[in-house]
């Protein structure tokens, strides 16, 4: 891998984070960072989302989401949108937290139409609603699947699924 | 549309799927008279929790469990999560072990590829091709045997390295298949752009726009027989990609024919890749012991997967030993909605082939819902139902769908 045999130039990633904090002020958190050539984590308040997306969108070509990543903390959830900047072939991860007693969150279904999905599937397994969803609906577990059960929170066990734990 | 069924119908579960290539997805498409008005794909019949099993697993026996995922791209998924745990680790394998892993991921290709093309062939009826691409496809088959041990799950990769080494005797075992593969393939090539009844089937069907394939998020073959030139290996390069040298296919006719060009121009890159691998292959270990403690961070992996872009999301909270998150992105389930987009509009005895023409890790119906707007019937049609329908429409009606085709 020639990448680790020379210093890595991140200087373009660190422009395009810039730009942001620039663009949008304290609605980036400062935890965001470049974590390598071509990958930058952009963490966000969780209004701003639809914004900073819409913007990669309209400037840096990122019409590409290669998924949608939900997390549980225990604490609350986490959402990260994996986002493709052709114009710079950089990676961008736009993270923000939601609260676990109210997951509900706009759809990006009308910026990025490739998000369908993933949304639907994000859904399915936390129970986190995307509000303008087309189509917010079960994608993988099946129809049977108790309702409110959701296999990736931490406080799931199997046998909410209706599975005997063996 | 709803998937609400009408009242006066049954949804019948069918029983067990065929063993050798299909794997279940369904579909509930709504037809007028021929025509297909509109698709919505049901998935989730593989689903197995393996995001799940993988977070309570250690990150060595993730390394097995994500080779399960998909019986054709096992190495992408194995080597894909071994790459990002690397990165966790800030770990550099050695050259050798580089340039093994990259090896079996374009022998994957070609297994993939040529298990695809038979498999259109025989969703259009050309049983021949079929044949003689599966036959083709036992020289991979064999190759990946000698050098794992397994035709399927190789168990190649492991945190730090491949498992496997390369002898002398097998890297002429491979180059020699190589040539033969490559010399079979170019002849199936012409005959397939010379052949007006294959031609008939795949010209015109099935079109994705650009800009809905852009739209929509597609990857792969499908993404790049849209006239996309679009590559993980070019545009996000790991391992040695940003050192072998090789071209990103893309065809711009947005259609079926696209599609199987593509892949058939993707085989003979991935041979040229393979042999300049073999002949470049530097000495050394193929295998760096890695610290069994991951620390603390995060790494998104891509790889470009036979079927398109493959991502593996780790998180490591740096103090147990399994991983805290795991996040697959498989490539099929980034072309399902570009599928609907396929089927609007296209011939019911379309269907077979245009599913099968992004190569699904699902890799055919086994229960499709058909809902004939006109009659207000619904019905479920099997697969073999479908493809029989398929060629008896077709025997019927090929000369003239071809004269609409050709004048478009």
């Amino acid at each position: 891998m020639s990448d680790d045999k020379v210093v890595q130039n991140i200087e373009t990633e660190k422009q395009l984070l810039n730009e942001l904090k620039e663009k949008f002020g304290d609605k980036i958190l400062d935890s965001s960072y470049v974590k390598r050539h071509r990958r930058v984590f952009v963490d966000v308040k969780n209004n701003a989302y639809r914004d900073v997306i819409t913007y990669m969108r309209d400037n840096w070509d990122a019409i590409h989401i290669t998924t949608i990543t939900g997390m549980d903390t225990g604490e609350s959830f986490i959402l990260m949108y994996h986002i493709f900047a052709k114009k710079h072939k950089v990676v961008f991860t736009v993270r923000f937290t939601i609260p676990r007693d109210n997951p509900v969150v706009k759809t990006i279904t009308d910026i990025l139409p490739g998000a369908n999905l993933y949304e639907r599937e994000v859904y399915d397994m936390f129970g986190i609603k995307f509000e303008g969803h087309p189509n917010l609906k079960r994608l993988l577990l099946p129809e049977d699947w108790p309702e409110g059960v959701y296999p990736l929170r931490k406080d799931f066990k199997r046998e909410m699924g209706g599975m005997k734990n063996e | 549309m709803s998937n609400d069924i009408p009242e006066d119908e049954i949804l019948i579960p069918l029983g067990p799927q065929h063993p050798a290539l299909k794997e279940p997805i369904n579909f509930m498409i709504r037809a007028e008279g021929e025509i297909v008005v509109d698709a919505q794909p049901r998935i989730g019949y593989v689903h197995r929790g393996i995001e799940r099993l993988a977070m309570e697993r250690t990150y060595l026996k993730t390394a097995y469990l994500v080779e399960r995922v998909c019986g054709i791209c096992s190495a992408a998924h194995q080597g894909t999560y071994c790459m990002t745990v690397e990165e966790l680790l800030d770990m550099e394998i050695p050259p050798r072990g580089e340039y093994i892993r990259t090896l079996v991921w374009e022998l994957e290709r070609l297994h993939s590829h040529s298990l695809w093309l038979g498999v259109a062939g025989h969703e259009i009826g050309f049983d021949t091709l079929f044949m003689y691409t599966w036959r083709d496809r036992e020289l991979v088959m064999d190759i990946l045997e000698m050098l794992s041990g397994n035709r399927v799950n190789y168990g190649m990769n492991k945190i730090g390295g491949v498992r496997y080494d390369v002898t002398d005797e097998m890297k002429n075992k491979i180059l020699k298949a190589m040539d033969l593969l490559e010399k079979r393939f170019k002849d199936y090539k012409k005959k397939l752009s010379e052949e007006p009844t294959v031609l008939g089937r795949l010209v015109n069907v099935g079109i994705l726009k650009k800009s809905t394939a852009i739209k929509l998020s597609a990857v792969g073959p499908t993404l790049r027989a849209s006239g996309v030139k679009a590559d993980i290996r070019k545009d996000d390069p790991y391992g040695i990609y940003d050192e072998i040298p090789f071209e990103v296919i893309s065809y711009d006719s947005c259609d079926l024919a696209a599609r199987v060009f593509v892949r058939i121009d993707e085989f003979f890159e991935s041979i040229k890749m393979i042999r300049w691998i073999l002949n470049n292959l530097p000495d050394g270990p193929v295998y760096k012991r890695a610290p069994i403690r991951i620390p603390q961070g995060e790494a998104i992996c891509r790889n470009e997967a036979p079927r398109g872009e493959l991502m593996y999301y780790i998180k490591s909270d740096g103090k147990s030993n399994h991983p805290e998150r795991v996040k697959i992105r498989t490539p099929t389930l980034a072309n399902i909605l570009s599928i609907g987009e396929m089927l609007k509009g296209s011939y019911l005895a379309d269907v077979p082939i245009i599913v099968a023409g992004i190569d699904p890790c699902i890799s055919c119906m086994d229960r499709v819902m058909v809902v004939h707007e006109d009659t207000g019937k619904a019905e479920i049609w099997t697969d073999e139902k479908f493809r029989d329908y398929s060629r008896k429409w077709y025997k019927k009606n090929l000369k003239w769908v071809v004269e609409e085709r050709w004048k478009k």
